[in-house]
């Protein structure tokens, strides 16, 4: 009988045992859980926080980058849609000739830069309502360069692309145009994308000294041009995707009046 | 007993352990390697108990933390309860903003029923 009880008490004390340990486990899985639960919703707090503060980035960047292409139109008293014309002209251009969607979207947002360095233009020069003399054209022209030294100085990959945009945009595909008469694919695709959408939107918008070219007389410009002044890639492609360029200029037509 | 003091860094908290009976730990927890960090701490508190003290006003205002410092608080918080003693108190204190702060606080008390741990929003 001793040995009996005996042996049941150490059974018992085991079970006792047993039962703490496995309640200590279960807590302590239960804790685990727990912190494992509390560490993912943080982090998930910290991502939404993460991407907002991107997304503000962002908006902030391209509003930016917006008003400084607006302030370099307005000098030169161009019409309000001016600049969202030629952004959305460059990203077609852009994903058509091969960069990718990212490259495209930037250049989108840097093209409508090319003339910031026009703030640095008198304004007696600037807004002239006559033909420039050659010593005023001289200083005009002095925009491109003044441009990118404006930009190109920022570490900021959109600043520094806007910065070619406003070196290059006066480049003719000929070597014919300035500052420096580089030839061919030797002005960045930036510079000849922008010089394109920046001259089919000043041809065919109404300006103080001149109305808006009809649409035949800018096509034929155009097509001798192409090779010219204009990547003849460039021009066949606009001429392949004629539809879409010309819807985007009916949603971003200027209203009369409006500046 | 010694009071000891440890400079915030980008990664870690603010931390003074003052031995006439408070602990402050403040600002953001991503230690390198979270249990090296606080073993002082830890090992502090426990000398502080050993010695016979009980009044003790733990005061703690984390922005950010990783897991394994979640791991390590619930550590602490084990210690202060096994120490637990009318006398001693935790503040949790966070910015009424930061939700996650909140909530972190919410489950330490909830886990920690003996303590007399509160939560204060700033
Ligand atoms: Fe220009």
């Amino acid at each position: 009988m001793d040995i009996e009880n005996k042996l049941v008490n150490e059974i018992a004390q085991l079970q006792h045992n047993f039962a703490e340990t496995t309640n200590k486990l279960i807590k302590d899985i239960k804790r685990q859980n727990k912190i494992l639960e509390q560490s993912d919703k943080r982090q998930r707090k910290e991502y939404d926080e993460l991407l907002a503060l991107k997304q503000e980035i962002e908006e902030t960047q391209r509003e930016v980058v917006f008003t400084m292409g607006a302030i370099g139109e307005s000098r030169s008293k161009e019409t309000g849609n001016h600049v969202k014309r030629v952004a959305e002209y460059s990203k077609l251009l852009a994903l058509f000739y091969g960069l990718d969607e990212q490259e495209a979207e930037m250049l989108k947002q840097a093209s409508p830069m090319h003339d910031i360095g026009k703030v640095a233009i008198p304004d007696a020069v600037l807004n002239k309502p006559a033909r420039f003399t050659n010593e005023e054209r001289v200083i005009m022209n002095t925009h491109a360069e003044l441009g990118f030294q404006m930009l190109g100085t920022s570490k900021r990959p959109l600043l520094k692309m806007a910065s070619i945009v406003a070196y290059e945009h006066h480049e003719k595909y000929d070597g014919t145009g300035y500052p420096r008469g580089i030839v061919g694919e030797d002005i960045h695709i930036y510079g000849r994308i922008t010089a394109l959408a920046d001259v089919f939107d000043a041809l065919g918008s109404d300006r103080v000294y001149k109305k808006a070219w009809e649409d035949e007389k800018i096509f034929t410009l155009f097509k001798e041009e192409r090779g010219r002044h204009f990547d003849p890639r460039l021009i066949d492609i606009f001429f392949d995707n004629l539809d879409a360029f010309l819807s985007i200029r009916d949603r971003y037509r200027d209203v009369a009046g409006q500046h | 007993m010694q009071n000891m003091k440890i400079e915030e860094t980008k990664y870690t908290p603010a931390i003074e352990l003052d031995a006439s009976g408070a602990i402050t730990i403040v600002g953001k927890s991503y230690p390198e390697n979270t249990f090296e960090f606080y073993a002082p701490v830890m090992k502090w508190v426990e000398s502080y108990f050993e010695s016979g003290a009980k009044k003790l006003a733990v005061n703690m205002e984390i922005v950010y933390f990783n897991s394994s410092s979640s791991k390590l608080f619930f550590d602490l918080f084990d210690l202060l309860e096994e120490n637990n003693n009318p006398e001693l108190i935790v503040n949790w204190i966070y910015d009424a903003e930061n939700e996650s702060a909140m909530e972190a606080g919410e489950d330490f008390k909830e886990d920690f029923e003996k303590l007399q741990f509160n939560l204060k929003a700033k």
